[in-house]
């Protein structure tokens, strides 16, 4: 982990975790509106709002380079948002943010590694800020300023038309000098700018252009950067100075002219506007009014109606919301008043007594007491229970998200983990308890009453706990919209990808170990499945447009991931022959079945594209996935039509850890059948068994044949029972394929805890033959769960 | 030579350039483990067999709620195993990796602190097969043990 500040380590968890989400939310945006090629409002302001989050948490965890990238992007959209300029290349911006989403991704995973050093982000800021630049320029009405980092400073467009005529009169101006020798002044100055930027209102400086040309570095140095801005409400003149001095190499600053300032004296009055289209604006006036009045001595406002009369928020959006207050702290109030929600800005129109923009007004305490609304004399603590009230109520009539957030938290994945395995504790200890040998023989009533009642709570708790950690697989597929829309750009092919059944859910710690699996499949069909060109396509009958499609449905206790695509599918003949050339098959070639062939692909060091481009073809890729999807229980097989498109099915299984499961001895050992894939259990009479010509065993259960599979014989065990008319028969069923099973006899059903095997036991493939992972039973003793699919398949 | 092995109580004399090691016997030679490796040693216990596995992997036992494959030393080695009794024990090992695996030996014998100076290399033999799960050889007083190489005698396939 990077290092952070003392105090800081246990919030940046929290902070990746939200900078993730975001950056997801980014690029579903991102990928959405891409397809459109234009932003609606909507889409603007929420990604000027994810980039102002981004802004704002990682400067709180000191990662500035990733601050200011994020204040790059924000600027820009400021830019678009506010002055809508027609953008001509869609594409570059596209470029570009995907690109800063990228290195943000990057930045966040390196935070995560014990060496961690800031990445510069300084050449994609560049680029963002000269696209921005260019966004500007083409925009109607530009500024004064002409450079992008001006014109990026909020321009606070509602300003009134006295306030625009004051300007000039507005402005403090400095001169700022830099270090001797310190290089690059030009860039340095760019910094002071970007610094105050955040504190001012308004904000000029000469020379203008000190982004682009470097030749502005020796201007400066001979007459010294000119910096004029005027602070925002609630900062003053200080304040931005002592930034200004703070900067690294800035040797020294000279006041030229002081700005005009509204002394905060007396009366002050300030107009409040607030949020486009936040909606009832009188109700977020009173709550306004109701944060700031404890610290108010007097206060009054207009229009004064504002509880009662809904027509009053009309007036509020036409002329904005006029405070008169007095109080010890005009700025800590302006402050509450910038902090309420959904305020947009607040803007000091005068103080003193003298209050010619207010025709209503002065704080007579008696005037105020007349005001019909509940205006607060601090006095009055009558009315603080009422005024309480009322700001809950508020809430609720808005909706407000407050509430609602309320119902979700987010927590650990760690203290999941610890939850599901007391879980899985609780349950064997219950088999321990409810069948210890030491109640055999007695008769207990009321005990097993107990017992029973224990071990339906006991499963509602587990259903409970498993509830929690699933998850929808959306997540993961959305992650591929990216991968697919890069590889589309790259490998110019054009490709739908369609998703169904996003809406399945999975173990969240399978979803973690799904994306890298599923991440290679989507590149390796978007890569080698997918004809190169269209004309290819067209060709051979189908659409030229590709088709890449992800889908996931439950099936029996398990998740199946089908990564279909309807591209030139896979030569048998050619995987064979190279399979063969790098000395993969372990018999003749005649004997191999088309599954096996496709199959053979997923064997590390295979790949059949000649050239290893920048997505796949190193021949690590599937043998990579087919590990990764092993590792969290489940398997990976190929199917494909030459000329048609191939598919990669996963299986996985719909949660690790406990499964209902039917336990059957073999001689000395107990092996657990998952109930899910048991049909019925028998046993054989004579009349069942058919054999075919080389003696294999089948059975005949009303009418249909199954195979037999003697599980002694399948795992060289001792058999307890080897007579067939003696032991017991499970038929299970599995991928739509039975088959029958035999083992001695059946102990009884239990749940049992999955436990994977240990990685010694899986480096010789036991998954491979039908044993899907261990468990301990009641008493201590160790027990074996097949997976029935696999002993079926290879069957 | 006869100050070569230290016991246990003067190991942190001794620690920085000396190596805590584990010896035990199968029949009538004498190995070591790096103390490092051990988590702790048993009495031999319930083995459920796992099948289609190596035969000297004897299948997997419940160590306090986690299973634990277990090997043979003396199947490792193309011994001949013998029955157990109840000096057997399982050496518990757990690797870097978190990976837990027990070992079953005939005996064993102590932990005591061996001097760096008396641990010499194996020699490089052409013979793929020779050697292949020692470590160093060390040299005591009355006798030369062998050090063995847990990630050796436990992770390689063959």
């Amino acid at each position: 982990m990077a290092k952070f500040e003392a105090g800081m380590e246990s919030m940046v968890d929290m902070y990746i975790f939200e900078t993730t989400s975001l950056l997801e939310q980014l690029d579903q945006i991102l990928m959405k509106t891409e397809n459109q090629s234009s932003f609606s409002s909507e889409e603007i302001n929420e990604i000027f709002r994810i980039m102002h989050t981004l802004k704002g948490s990682s400067a709180m965890m000191g990662l500035e380079n990733m601050s200011k990238l994020s204040h790059s992007i924000e600027d820009m959209f400021f830019i678009i948002r506010e002055e809508n300029p027609v953008i001509s290349d869609m594409r570059s911006l596209y470029d570009l943010l995907f690109n800063a989403s990228d290195l943000l991704k990057e930045e966040i995973e390196l935070i995560q590694e014990d060496e961690y050093t800031a990445t510069d982000f300084s050449e994609a800021m560049g680029k963002i800020k000269s696209f921005a630049a260019v966004l500007k320029g083409g925009a109607p009405a530009a500024e004064a300023a002409p450079s992008a980092p001006a014109a990026a400073q909020p321009a606070q467009a509602a300003a009134p038309a006295a306030q625009a005529q004051a300007s000039q009169n507005d402005l403090t101006t400095v001169r700022v000098s830099f270090d001797d020798d310190c290089k690059m002044e030009n860039l340095r100055a760019l910094l002071v700018i970007n610094k105050i930027s955040e504190e001012c209102e308004k904000l000029e400086y000469t020379p203008a252009d000190i982004e682009n040309n470097p030749e502005t570095a020796k201007e400066i140095i001979e007459n010294g950067f000119i910096v004029k801005f005027k602070p925002s409400s609630d900062t003053d003149i200080d304040t931005v100075l002592s930034i200004i001095a703070d900067t690294s190499n800035v040797k020294s600053y000279e006041v030229l002219e002081m700005g005009h300032v509204i002394e905060l004296v007396g009366t002050i009055n300030v107009k409040v506007t607030f949020e486009e289209e936040c909606k009832m604006e009188n109700l977020r006036a009173l709550i306004v009014v109701n944060n700031i009045k404890e610290k108010c001595k007097t206060i009054s406002y207009e229009p004064a109606d504002i509880e009662g009369n809904t027509a009053s928020a009309q007036t509020i959006i036409d002329n904005g919301f006029i405070i008169h207050f007095t109080a010890d702290d005009p700025k800590g109030v302006i402050r509450m008043i910038n902090a309420s929600p959904n305020v947009k800005m607040c803007e000091i129109l005068s103080a003193g007594d003298a209050a010619p923009a207010a025709p209503v007004q002065t704080a007579a305490p008696a005037a105020q007491a007349a005001a019909p609304a509940q205006t607060a004399a601090p006095a009055q603590a009558a009315q603080e229970a009422p005024a309480q009230k009322s700001v809950e109520q508020i809430n609720n009539m808005l909706g407000n998200k407050g509430g609602a957030k309320q119902s979700l938290i987010s927590v650990n994945l760690n203290k999941l983990d610890t939850l599901l395995d007391l879980v899985g504790e609780i349950v064997i200890t219950e088999a321990m308890v409810t069948s210890n040998p030491d109640l055999k023989g007695l008769r207990l009533d009321n005990f097993q009453k107990a017992a029973r009642q224990l071990r339906k709570l006991n499963s509602e708790l587990q259903d409970t706990v498993m509830s929690i950690r699933m998850v929808p697989i959306s997540g993961a597929f959305n992650k591929m919209t990216r991968i697919v829309r890069d590889m589309k750009v790259k490998l110019n092919k054009d490709v739908d990808l369609i998703f169904e059944g996003e809406e399945t859910e999975v173990d969240k710690s399978i979803i973690d170990q799904l994306n890298d699996p599923l991440m290679h499949m989507v590149r390796n069909s978007m890569d080698h499945g997918i004809e190169d060109t269209a004309e290819e396509r067209i060709a051979k009958g189908k659409p030229p447009k590709g088709k890449l499609t992800l889908s996931a449905y439950n099936s029996s206790g398990e998740v199946i991931i089908v990564i279909a695509d309807d591209g030139a599918g896979i030569n048998s003949q050619k995987v064979i022959e190279k399979a063969e050339r790098n000395g993969l098959l372990t018999k003749p070639m005649s004997e191999y079945s088309e599954k096996e062939i496709f199959n053979m692909i997923m064997l590390p060091g295979f790949s059949t594209n000649e050239q290893v481009t920048e997505f796949s073809g190193r021949g690590v890729g599937m043998d990579v996935v087919r590990k990764n999807i092993e590792k969290i229980g489940g398997s990976v097989s190929v199917d494909s039509k030459w000329g048609e498109g191939t598919s990669f099915i996963i299986k996985i299984p719909l949660s690790l850890s406990i499964v209902d499961g039917m336990e059957v001895s073999v001689g000395q050992s107990i092996f657990t059948i998952p109930i899910s894939y048991i049909r019925e259990s028998f046993k054989v009479k004579p009349s069942q068994l058919v054999k075919d010509t080389d003696g294999s065993e089948m059975i005949m259960i009303r009418g249909e044949c199954f195979p037999l599979i003697r599980l002694y014989e399948l795992y060289d065990l001792e058999p307890g029972i080897s007579d067939l008319y003696e032991g017991i028969v499970i038929l299970v069923e599995a991928e739509g394929k039975c088959a029958c099973i035999f083992a001695d006899e059946l102990i009884g059903e239990q749940q049992v805890v999955v436990k994977p095997f240990s990685s010694l036991l899986n480096n010789f493939n036991v998954k491979q033959h039908g044993m899907a992972g261990c468990s301990i039973l009641g008493d201590g003793s160790i027990t074996i769960i097949l997976d029935i699919g696999n002993i079926i398949g290879d069957f | 030579m006869s100050e070569a092995i230290y016991t246990a109580e003067n190991k942190k004399t001794f620690a920085a350039d000396g190596i805590e090691i584990l010896f035990f016997t199968i029949g009538d030679k004498t190995y070591g483990i790096e103390i490092k490796y051990v988590n702790e040693i048993i009495g031999i216990e319930q083995i459920t067999v796992v099948p289609k596995i190596p035969d000297y992997i004897k299948g997997v036992i419940n160590i306090r709620g986690k299973v634990v494959p277990v090997i043979s030393v003396r199947k490792r080695f193309g011994m001949e195993e013998i029955p157990y009794d109840d000096r057997t024990c399982i050496i518990v090992l757990e690797f870097e990796n978190g990976t837990q695996v027990g070992v079953i030996v005939d005996r064993v014998q102590e932990v005591v602190v061996v001097d760096k100076a008396t641990v010499s290399k194996v020699p490089d033999c052409k013979n793929v097969n020779a050697n292949k799960y020692i470590k160093s050889i060390i040299n005591s007083a009355d006798d030369i043990k062998l050090l063995l190489d847990c990630d050796k005698l436990i992770m390689s396939e063959t």
